[in-house]
């Protein structure tokens, strides 16, 4: 079993009669998106999307509405057939399941998190989170009995025997987190889950659901149209427009180097200090920036990955410059106020 | 700065001209400014459009403003009709006609007299009355026809006003109407704009046919026949009745069988259900009653149904009563078993949904009366064939409000359930009927009462129970027997119909 839990290679979904037909001019003539509507009246949906997604790695998909976010989100799951391209989840090539198997892979190994949390209103929260045991045929006692664990995984207990409407908006997303953490999938499927949340109680679920995830090891498609969650959440970040995957990276990598204008603009206002570490505005120990004859024995250290918020709160307690060491122990680099506020300020 | 704004309003005024260009092809100048006058005022404003004003209906066609046209083509009819009953109308015709047979039958008496009086006859003296009294009548009638002329130049008058207005208000009305369908010509693509000679030619088509011919039959005094009525054939109707008659008696010969079968197993269900409501000693069934109103509706709806109950019971209409619940059982009951599982096919399924809404339609609309008859001819009569004619006109609420709960289950949810490897079966029986349930139990409850109504239109074909005492007291004007006994059909529908809603009430 590769390390790469989720692996998708050139999927296109076309959406309309034509789908087909227009599938094949794209191929053979390359045709762009207004070339297909105009021609085929076809919507291109997914346009060339290739990525994969490690086991317990983050994986957040931000763009605007209409982007294709949701769509792509899915193909994973199968909810909507890919028009051309391969679709890997845990090595299953998705599309190739039979429906017996794509529904056992889907009530097993993929949890999914809806933006309008989808509870169903007529059942208690406790069997809301148990629908996912029950479609597998677990009996109700030992359903009952894993959908409760899973209700203390989300600090909902107390609430098992309520109907979804007595619950606030955050309440209920936490009994969708629940059900899509019930029967212990591999991969969870987010599909902009917070968005529909106030920002405090988002703020919660965003910190609530790092940890969980965290802890738990699950791998995660988490969808946003909000860039400051996407960073905040996610371990590596793809930019998606019209349908194409602008660029992948880390958080870092997309705010410092924006592949093109449009993500440029997108991450003008993000704020540096929690994204940038210590190890990448350093300085050799040796460098003129500090004055000779200061004894450096007496000065603060932090590790290489700690971010600039952190070292603002390490700086102020002393006069000296911070010594910056490795992950053994080692110095490996200084940060002095003046190099501080330059890498806050952002231009080299 | 305020340059700029100048700038972007004489921009955003051009791009507005256009568009008013492109949609009216012909003239787009001048619709462009009397479009910006119209748009810059709130409330009416006056904008006068000559050729509209004088080509009415000509202008509406060529533009496709067809409301306009009827209405225009309508009003100038009106308006022409009287000018041409004033210039060449016979008016008083029928006064005067009636005047000269008058006159003649005078002439005849006066004759007649005549002679009674050359022969010495005793009744001469009255002769001579009725020829003079004839003679004035004729007379009367003669001024009522010259008065009726003289009405002639009123109406001349009348007319010409009336094209007048007619002109003046299709020039201040053509505008205000354009520009609103300009409007809404903008907002999609369900309105077609521009200057069509084909629709010009549609029009004066239409205006060639209905002008003459109207002007004719209101002008002329006795038109051609085959213009006031219109010309049937007498053969095609006797023809289509045979045909259809002689298909009825084939069928129902060929499939007695099948028909056989459907009314036994009705009267299977029918017998259970009498065997429980009527046989039944009535203590028993008034407890069963009241407690399950009790315990299904509360408290309120308990009292109620004893007083119902009491009103059946002392007034002689129990058993009925109980007849008249199990037959209406049997028909409800058919109904939700038969119209839920095709109401959730009519959602699932688009093809079903369009075979299957204009014959709902069919069974809701057409008069009881008229499947009354191929019922008795393949049916027969009697309790079953009755049930058979409540299905007709119960079936189709429960249809419509299974397949409207179901279409109605948010996509969000059933996705959610798909996403979670929901079978179709699961999906069906734990998500989607669930909650399409309020909407299948007002469906169930409007199924209820439709069934009821057809208790005294069943009893006609012999389904006995509350109907008949209706029905006899119709036949024999007994008012005081048939207002109680639609008073114990209306207590039979409000028990049932507070049962179930109250049970549904208390389940949410």
């Amino acid at each position: 079993m590769s390390d790469d839990v989720i692996q998708l290679e050139g999927v296109w979904k076309i959406f309309g009669e034509q789908s087909d037909e227009a599938m094949k001019a794209v191929v053979e003539e390359g045709l762009d998106k207004a070339a297909v509507l105009e021609r085929f009246g076809c919507v291109v949906g997914i346009a060339n999307v290739s990525f994969t997604v490690a086991r317990g790695e983050i994986f957040c998909i931000m763009g605007l509405s209409g982007s294709g976010k949701s769509t792509l989100i899915r193909h994973l799951n199968r909810l909507i057939e890919p028009t051309a391209g391969s679709i890997k989840v845990l090595d299953r090539d998705m599309s190739a399941l039979s429906h017996n198997d794509l529904r056992d892979v889907r009530a097993k190994h993929i949890g999914m998190v809806f933006q309008h949390m989808a509870l169903l209103p007529h059942r208690t929260v406790l069997d809301n989170v148990a629908f996912p045991l029950e479609v597998q045929g677990v009996p109700k006692f030992k359903r009952w009995e894993i959908s409760q664990h899973a209700l203390e995984l989300v600090n909902l207990v107390g609430y098992e025997d309520r109907r979804p409407n007595e619950l606030s908006g955050g309440m209920q997303q936490r009994v969708g987190l629940a059900r899509a953490l019930a029967s212990d999938p591999e991969v969870l499927l987010m599909d902009e889950p917070f968005s529909a949340l106030d920002p405090l109680i988002r703020r919660e679920l965003q910190n609530q659901f790092v940890s969980l995830t965290k802890k738990l090891q699950k791998t995660t498609v988490f969808i946003t149209h909000d860039l400051d969650e996407a960073i905040r959440i996610g371990d590596r970040i793809a930019i998606m427009k019209d349908g194409h995957l602008i660029q992948v990276g880390t958080p870092e990598q997309i705010v410092r180097h924006p592949a093109d204008d449009y993500v440029a603009e997108f991450v003008k206002d993000i704020s540096n200090l929690k994204l940038i570490c210590a190890h990448t505005i350093m300085q050799d120990m040796n460098s003129d920036t500090v004055p000779a004859g200061v004894n450096l024995a007496n000065a603060p250290r932090a590790d290489e990955n700690t971010n600039l918020e952190h070292l603002i709160d390490i700086a102020i307690t002393s006069e000296l410059p911070v010594i910056i060491t490795d992950a053994a122990g080692a110095d490996i680099g200084i940060i002095s106020k003046d190099t501080l506020l330059q890498g806050i300020k952002g231009d080299e | 700065m305020n340059s700029k704004t100048q700038d972007s309003d004489s921009a955003s005024l051009k791009k507005q001209a256009e568009s008013v260009h492109r949609f009216a092809e012909r003239e787009g100048e001048y619709y462009s400014q009397q479009f910006e006058k119209i748009q810059s005022k709130n409330g009416l404003s006056f904008s006068f459009n000559p050729h509209a004003a004088l080509l009415g209906p000509l202008w509406a066609s060529a533009r496709n403003v067809w409301g306009f046209f009827w209405m225009s083509s309508i009003a100038i009819l009106f308006a022409l009709v009287q000018l041409g009953r004033g210039l060449w109308g016979e008016l008083g015709a029928d006064e005067l006609a009636r005047a000269e047979r008058l006159s003649n039958k005078s002439q005849e008496m006066a004759t007649k007299a005549q002679t009674a009086l050359d022969s010495g006859s005793a009744n001469a003296d009255a002769l001579l009355r009725n020829a003079d009294n004839l003679q004035r009548a004729a007379e009367k009638s003669l001024n009522a026809a010259d008065l009726a002329a003289g009405g002639a130049n009123q109406l001349i008058l009348w007319g010409a006003l009336s094209l007048v207005v007619i002109v003046l208000l299709q020039g201040l009305m053509a505008n205000l109407v354009y520009e609103k369908k300009y409007c809404r010509w903008r907002g999609g693509n369900s309105e077609t704009g521009g200057f069509s000679p084909m629709n010009l030619l549609l029009g004066v088509v239409m205006m060639a046919v209905m002008f003459p011919l109207t002007m004719y039959r209101f002008t002329v005094a006795r038109p051609v026949e085959w213009l006031t009525e219109f010309p049937a054939n007498k053969a095609i109707f006797s023809g289509a009745a045979n045909w259809l008659d002689a298909g009825f008696d084939s069928v129902a010969l060929k499939g007695a069988g099948f028909f056989d079968g459907i009314t036994s197993g009705i009267r299977v269900l029918l017998d259970g259900l009498e065997v429980i409501l009527v046989d039944t000693p009535w203590p028993v069934t008034a407890m069963v009653i009241l407690v399950m109103a009790w315990r299904l509706a509360g408290p309120r709806v308990a009292i109620f149904t004893l007083a119902a109950l009491s009103y059946l019971a002392f007034l002689g209409y129990w058993e009925k009563s109980m007849t008249t619940v199990a037959l209406l059982g049997t028909a409800a009951t058919l109904c939700v078993v038969i119209g839920v599982p095709l109401g959730i096919l009519c959602a699932k399924s688009r093809t079903a949904y369009a075979i299957a809404h204009p014959i709902l339609d069919f069974m809701q609309t057409m008069p009881a009366f008229v499947y009354l008859i191929p019922i008795i001819a393949f049916f027969g009569t009697g309790k079953p064939p009755g049930i058979l004619a409540t299905l007709i006109f119960g079936m189709p609420p429960v249809v419509r409000l299974t397949a409207l709960g179901i279409k109605q289950v948010p996509d969000t949810i059933v996705e959610a359930a798909m996403a979670f490897g929901c079978t179709r079966r699961k999906l069906l029986l734990d998500v989607e009927i669930p909650l399409a349930m309020p909407s299948i139990m007002t469906g169930v409850n409007q199924t209820i009462l439709m069934c009821l109504s057809m208790v005294v239109i069943a009893s006609l074909i012999g389904a006995e129970g509350l109907g008949t005492d209706v029905l006899q007291a119709l036949q024999f004007a007994a008012k005081g027997q048939g207002l109680l006994a639609g008073l114990a059909i209306l207590c039979c529908a409000m028990i049932i119909d507070r049962i179930v809603q109250g049970r549904f009430k208390n389940a949410n």
